[in-house]
């Protein structure tokens, strides 16, 4: 008896444990005059949590706004977080379950890999999704459905090249990038970016999106003494890839995307470690324009928070999408996502116009990080 | 050459990490025969209570890490008590019930530090060691040093104390070791709560060295786990060789098989596992269902 009521405890414990967690429960049966209904698709646990959870507020605060200026025409936007947890997976079951419940659009995911997951099947259901993911592999897919937050890999790596080579006559390269979809991205977009410059790199280190211990790899790369590491990976282990590099006597300067512009790789690097290292981002800082200062102050007012790339990423994602819905008067589909392609904004990260491949943004500035913080390059 | 010994010295540094790792798999499947699928959870726990305490209360590391084995040890007193009904009845269940601690814990970590985790400062200040060329961190010392001297005196106690002698007999025999008076509940109780230590040691050993989130359990499980299996399940030599072996061969499967590395690294395993079940150690596993 003792035995059987544990067994069925013991049951229940695993239930709960496997239970969806913090993903909210949409509603069913939104009609044309009830609310319209958004979903966000970010990881809000694991490894990656801290860009889904940026992304979240970034999109909280431009619905809010919206919400409060009278909606949509009249009609309130309801947003639903959903957890995709930064696994493709989970971000597949997500997809079914947003085009399941009548959503109308999906802002999200921050990663890649699961908007690469996610997409075919968005784009079935006919909804749009405006993404912060950038590798090149979401602009090939060529989806009328789906729409990039922010430029794609490539020309984050071409400005990045254009920096280091063209004006800084960097010629002594090496590269460690993670075979996952946003470091393969990075690592093919900046080596063919080297190459049209005839620039080849001294090293070309791939390493796992798992891995921890980069030892082996940093060692060979000591051996031919770059000037400077490419470091094509997510925040954290581009910071630890950072430290480690240090630790192993590589002087040289560390060059990336977007995630070497965050203080969670900054942090995990080291302050002292991250310092110097060259950012390619569409957004620096939150004092580089009055309208992104005047985003920043009132992000903080809201979330207690400094705001930064992802959340500003997010935030022009999601107005864009009021935007559109206002011209399509809350309907989705294709005539959602025409509208988007249409939607000419000067936005927190730039002049969005989308191109044929959902392309938003087609420049980046170049950044140094200082204390931790990434300050335009021409002010340093 | 260079390379090699530097690599040695990265596969050395997290292999002392595997291997506390996994002798906490181990302890607790030698005195009960469970594999406890909540050891990587704890390992998490034990990193973020080493630097919390560390970070906002300003511990000093030491002093932290004492504190995350008190936490964690809790953690496995707690574990135990509610799977000793099962003792000896359904293993199955108690393995199921560990995974749903093991889930539970992170959703735990997850509710009380949040879900992005934080990177943790070296507690040592001074840089690297350069021996010829070869740049040897002074954390990695540490680690290796402190990894060491849990290992001795996890082996003084089994060894040589009463405890330990109590807690190897229910280990060989159960049934014997209760006909001549030891209580098998509480050396059951002890043996988790050693191996929750050993994890917070873990824990607090690679947090300044990896970032501390709700999820790093997962993979420093399941590389502990692979440890423990690859030395012997239940050998503690075992577990101190094959976390030593795994970490080594990560580290060089990293080198020379780039992107392939982990693949390479699992094949291996798969290999040494398939010659040798009962793993490099070969001890008689440990069967209580």
């Amino acid at each position: 008896m003792h035995f059987t009521r544990f067994s069925i405890a013991a049951a229940a414990l695993v239930a709960l444990a496997a239970c969806a967690p913090p993903g909210q429960q949409a509603e069913q049966g939104a009609t044309a005059t009830g609310p319209i209904k958004i979903a966000n698709a970010n990881a809000q646990s694991g490894q990656l949590s801290s860009l889904g959870q940026w992304e979240h507020k970034g999109v909280k605060l431009a619905i809010d706004e919206a919400n409060k200026a009278g909606g949509i025409n009249g009609r309130q936007i309801q947003l639903d977080l959903f957890d995709s947890q930064g696994d493709p997976t989970v971000g597949t079951n997500v997809a079914r379950k947003i085009a399941a419940e009548g959503y109308v659009a999906m802002l999200g995911t921050a990663e890649s890999a699961v908007t690469l997951a996610m997409a075919p099947i968005l784009k079935d259901a006919r909804i749009p999704n405006i993404t912060s993911g950038q590798s090149p592999k979401l602009a090939e897919l060529k989806s009328p459905f789906l729409f990039l937050n922010a430029p794609t890999s490539v020309t984050f790596d071409e400005t990045l090249a254009k920096y280091l080579v063209d004006d800084k006559g960097h010629k002594k390269i090496a590269l460690i990038s993670n075979n996952g979809a946003y470091g393969a991205g990075e690592h093919d977009a900046f080596l063919s970016s080297l190459r049209t410059r005839n620039v080849t790199p001294l090293a070309d280190e791939v390493v796992t999106p798992d891995q921890k211990d980069f030892n082996a790899n940093l060692a060979k790369i000591r051996e031919q003494d770059p000037e400077v590491l490419f470091i094509g990976a997510e925040e954290v282990q581009s910071g630890l890839i950072a430290k480690q590099a240090r630790e192993l006597g590589i002087k040289a300067v560390f060059a990336g995307g977007a995630p070497v512009g965050t203080d969670v790789y900054a942090t995990t690097a080291g302050l002292k470690n991250a310092e110097g290292t060259v950012v390619s981002s569409p957004y620096l800082s939150n004092d580089a324009t009055p309208e992104i200062k005047a985003f920043a102050e009132k992000y903080k007012a809201a979330y207690h928070e400094e705001a930064r790339m992802h959340v500003a990423k997010a935030y022009d994602g999601a107005s864009i999408l009021i935007e559109a819905l206002k011209q399509t008067n809350g309907a989705g589909g294709q005539k959602l996502a025409d509208a988007i392609r249409g939607v000419k904004r000067a936005g927190l990260l730039g002049d969005y116009a989308y191109d044929a491949n959902g392309v938003g943004i087609h420049e980046t500035k170049i950044g140094l990080v200082k204390d931790g913080k990434v300050v335009p390059e021409a002010a340093s | 050459m260079q390379v090699f010994l530097q690599t040695l010295i990265g596969g050395v540094t997290f292999g002392a990490v595997y291997a506390l790792v996994a002798m906490g798999f181990s302890i607790v499947y030698r005195t009960m025969g469970l594999v406890n699928f909540a050891h990587g959870s704890v390992v998490m726990i034990g990193a973020y209570a080493a630097s919390t305490f560390y970070m906002t209360t300003r511990l000093p590391f030491a002093v932290a890490i004492v504190v995350a084995i008190a936490v964690t040890g809790l953690i496995g007193l707690v574990i135990e008590r509610f799977l000793r009904p099962l003792e000896n009845k359904d293993f199955t269940l108690m393995l199921i019930g560990t995974i749903g601690f093991g889930a539970v814990l992170e959703a735990g970590a997850v509710l009380i530090w949040g879900a992005t985790g934080h990177a943790v400062p070296s507690p040592v200040a001074t840089g690297p060691l350069d021996v010829a060329g070869i740049r040897v961190p002074t954390y990695s010392l540490l680690v290796i040093a402190v990894a060491a001297a849990a290992t001795g005196l996890l082996a003084l106690f089994l060894q040589h104390t009463k405890r330990g002698a109590a807690m190897q007999a229910v280990a060989m025999d159960h049934q014997a070791a209760t006909a001549v008076g030891i209580h098998v509940g509480r050396s059951n109780a002890l043996a988790f709560a050693i191996g929750a230590g050993l994890a917070a040691l873990a824990g607090s050993l690679i947090g300044p060295m990896l970032y501390v989130n709700p999820t790093m359990g997962g993979t420093l499980g399941i590389k502990g786990f692979a440890a423990a299996m690859l030395g012997g399940f239940g050998s503690m030599p075992g577990a101190i060789v094959g976390g030593l072996a795994f970490g080594l061969l990560d580290s060089f499967a990293a080198g020379n098989f780039q992107e392939y590395s982990e693949l390479v690294t699992f094949l291996v395993f798969a290999a040494v596992v398939m010659i040798r079940p009962t793993g490099i150690f070969g001890e008689a596993t440990v069967n209580r269902a």
